[in-house]
């Protein structure tokens, strides 16, 4: 399987004042496309690092990272936002809506920055993601207007409208209740199902973790299984 | 409507209130500081150029007592210039002067620039001699009866008014002028006697002799105006004029638009000062405006990042809301000017030119400001670390 996500030697390495915090200490992952892996690990291990680190939100000290095929360390901050806008769709797991903007002008927004504001997106693609997340009836419907749930679909609809080769998800359930985070973990699931979408998700909850083809466990810092 | 810009807006009404105030302050500083510098300043040379009278004549240094008194010249050198003067046996020293040739009427005028009676700029008001001011210049009476000499007791407190006064204004009891209504200058009530046209000079006339004892200067003017002959000969009628007359300068009417350009150099100085000041606040303004909205929108900045929005499209962003705001900005600053413009040329006896070109100035003052005020936040926003806004509390 063609990998979508590697990295190699994944190193991090925070400076607090005179005192380095290593984050990462090494880390070598690999996802092939279409997989659905979990990361799982004590607070502190370096899962959210991890994550901004693949995002292409933090350089990392030292290492490789390859987002299907582009090595993410060589870039500069301009090229990782590039990347980051083909490629990557982020679910946090305070949903991070534009509150002033109903579900759909959220997509929207996703769509405009996706093509630099050169189009008006595809409404067709819109309304099937809203349709696929069951929202197709709350496309006028701003965040506050709506559920836990319902927001945390429509950040999902927003990260996979413009088709990202990975969907990296932080705690995607971290601010739901046990009913609306099945719903949003079945739906996560449905994605990687129906549509091959490869989903890497950070959880400290088993439950959501077994939904995955794998677990990658993490501590202090490093993967351990 | 679903749009990040305009939702924003939306979503702190105040905060978008005050900074269209602000934008529109620097507009209505521009557009009415302007208009009413152009409106005076055109007023007035149209009401110069209506004189007929080519030449005049006035000392060549205008004291600082002026201000106070603005008689000093003597009124008799009207008549002088007309017919000349010889010394006689009851005045053996009094300095032989010629005719001035190729004059044909000379009239001795007092002006006077007192506080508009509306507590809003200012107003000219002329002293006349009516027989001979009717000879030198065309003025017509279109209404009631020219002024008298103004030396008896009951037709000393009378004035004449141009046609634009008589429409525009009130008397004491705020009532619309007609004949005989009273109106307060120089401290005095007058009784208006007559309507004159065309407006030239002061748009109020009392007679002069009534301004003199008013200012306490007896038997003199302000200027003299002279008619000549022929207009061929008001060139020379000058030149005897200064040779005869030292310490006096003769001034022709067609040189009046030119030296009233000189006297705008100043005013044009104020006016970069007024653009200036429009220039700062406006700018300002929306500085603070956008970097208060950058601090309180840091989140979101943080999640229009991590969707990949780049530092461009961040920029444009806030850009794009501080050019709507500026824009709304101008459009309700140009509202008010033109509603002011109205109220303040009905209530007082300003005129207020709004022309194109300074409504251009205004609109790119406006909206430049505001986008150049919003350059630094915006640049600040487009940098914020992706990571430390997005866990912006």
């Amino acid at each position: 399987m063609k990998p979508v996500l590697e990295t190699r030697d994944l190193q991090m390495i925070y400076h607090v004042g005179k005192v380095d915090v290593p984050a990462l200490r090494g880390v070598n992952i690999s996802v092939g496309a279409g997989e659905y892996v979990a990361i799982m690990g004590p607070s502190g291990c370096g899962k959210s690092t991890l994550l901004h680190v693949i995002g292409g939100m933090l350089q990392p000290t030292t290492g490789r990272v390859e987002i299907d095929g582009e090595d993410l360390t060589t870039m500069t901050d301009a090229q990782r936002t590039d990347l980051r806008r083909r490629k990557i769709g982020f679910v946090f797991q305070r949903f991070n809506l534009f509150p002033t903007l109903s579900a759909e002008g959220n997509l929207k927004l996703a769509e405009r920055i996706y093509s630099n504001s050169k189009n008006g997106g595809d409404a067709a693609r819109r309304h099937e993601v809203l349709k696929l997340l069951k929202l197709e009836n709350k496309m006028k419907h701003k965040p506050l207007e709506l559920s836990g749930g319902e927001q945390q679909r429509v950040a999902i609809a927003r990260a996979i409208v413009n088709r990202p080769a990975i969907l990296l998800a932080d705690e995607p359930t971290g601010n739901l209740d046990s009913e609306n985070s099945t719903i949003v973990l079945e739906m996560l699931r449905g994605l990687n199902k129906e549509f091959g979408q490869t989903i890497v998700m950070i959880t400290h909850n088993p439950e959501a973790a077994a939904l995955a083809d794998r677990i990658i466990e993490m501590r202090d810092g490093l993967v351990v299984s | 409507m679903d749009n990040l810009i305009v939702e924003n807006i939306k979503q702190r009404p105040l905060r978008t209130a005050i900074s269209v105030v602000g934008v529109a302050l620097g507009v209505i500083l521009i557009v009415l500081m302007v208009g009413l510098a152009r409106g005076m300043v055109r007023d007035s040379a149209e009401r110069q150029g209506n004189v007929d009278a080519e030449i005049r004549f006035l000392p060549t240094e205008i004291s600082s007592a002026a201000a106070a008194n603005p008689l000093m010249m003597p009124a008799r050198f009207a008549e002088v210039i007309m017919n000349g003067v010889q010394p006689t046996a009851e005045d053996p020293d009094l300095q032989a002067k010629p005719p001035i040739a190729g004059v044909s009427a000379t009239t001795p005028v007092g002006e006077f620039i007192q506080n508009s009676e509306s507590g809003i700029g200012f107003e000219y008001v002329d002293g006349i001699d009516f027989p001979s001011f009717s000879k030198t210049t065309r003025i017509t009476m279109v209404a009631g009866r020219p002024l008298t000499d103004g030396k008896a007791p009951d037709s000393a407190y009378e004035v004449i008014v141009d046609r634009y006064y008589f429409d525009n204004n009130k008397d004491v009891n705020r009532q619309p002028l007609q004949l005989g209504s009273k109106i307060k200058t120089l401290g005095h009530e007058f009784s208006v006697v007559g309507v004159y046209e065309p407006s030239m000079l002061a748009r109020i006339k009392m007679p002069l002799h009534t301004m003199q004892q008013l200012l306490g200067g007896a038997e003199n003017c302000t200027f003299i105006m002279i008619r000549t002959t022929q207009p061929a000969l008001a060139k020379s009628v000058k030149e005897a004029l200064e040779s005869n007359y030292p310490g006096y300068h003769a001034y022709l009417t067609s040189e009046i638009p030119a030296l009233f350009s000189q006297g705008i150099r100043p005013l044009e100085i104020f006016l970069d000062v007024v653009i200036w000041l429009a220039v700062v606040i406006s700018t300002l303004v929306i500085l603070l405006a956008m970097y208060t909205t950058i601090i309180e929108r840091t989140r979101e900045i943080g999640i229009l990042k991590s969707l990949g929005a780049s530092k461009t499209f961040v920029v444009m962003t806030i850009e794009k809301e501080a050019a709507l705001i500026s824009a709304l900005g101008v459009l309700f600053g140009f509202v008010v000017s033109v509603v002011g413009k109205y109220a303040l040329e009905a209530s007082t006896r300003l005129k207020i030119d709004i022309e194109p070109r300074w409504v251009l100035i205004a609109t790119v003052v406006g909206i430049g400001c505001g986008l150049l005020g919003a350059l630094y936040p915006a640049l600040r926003a487009a940098n914020l670390d992706v990571v430390e806004a997005i866990s912006y509390e």
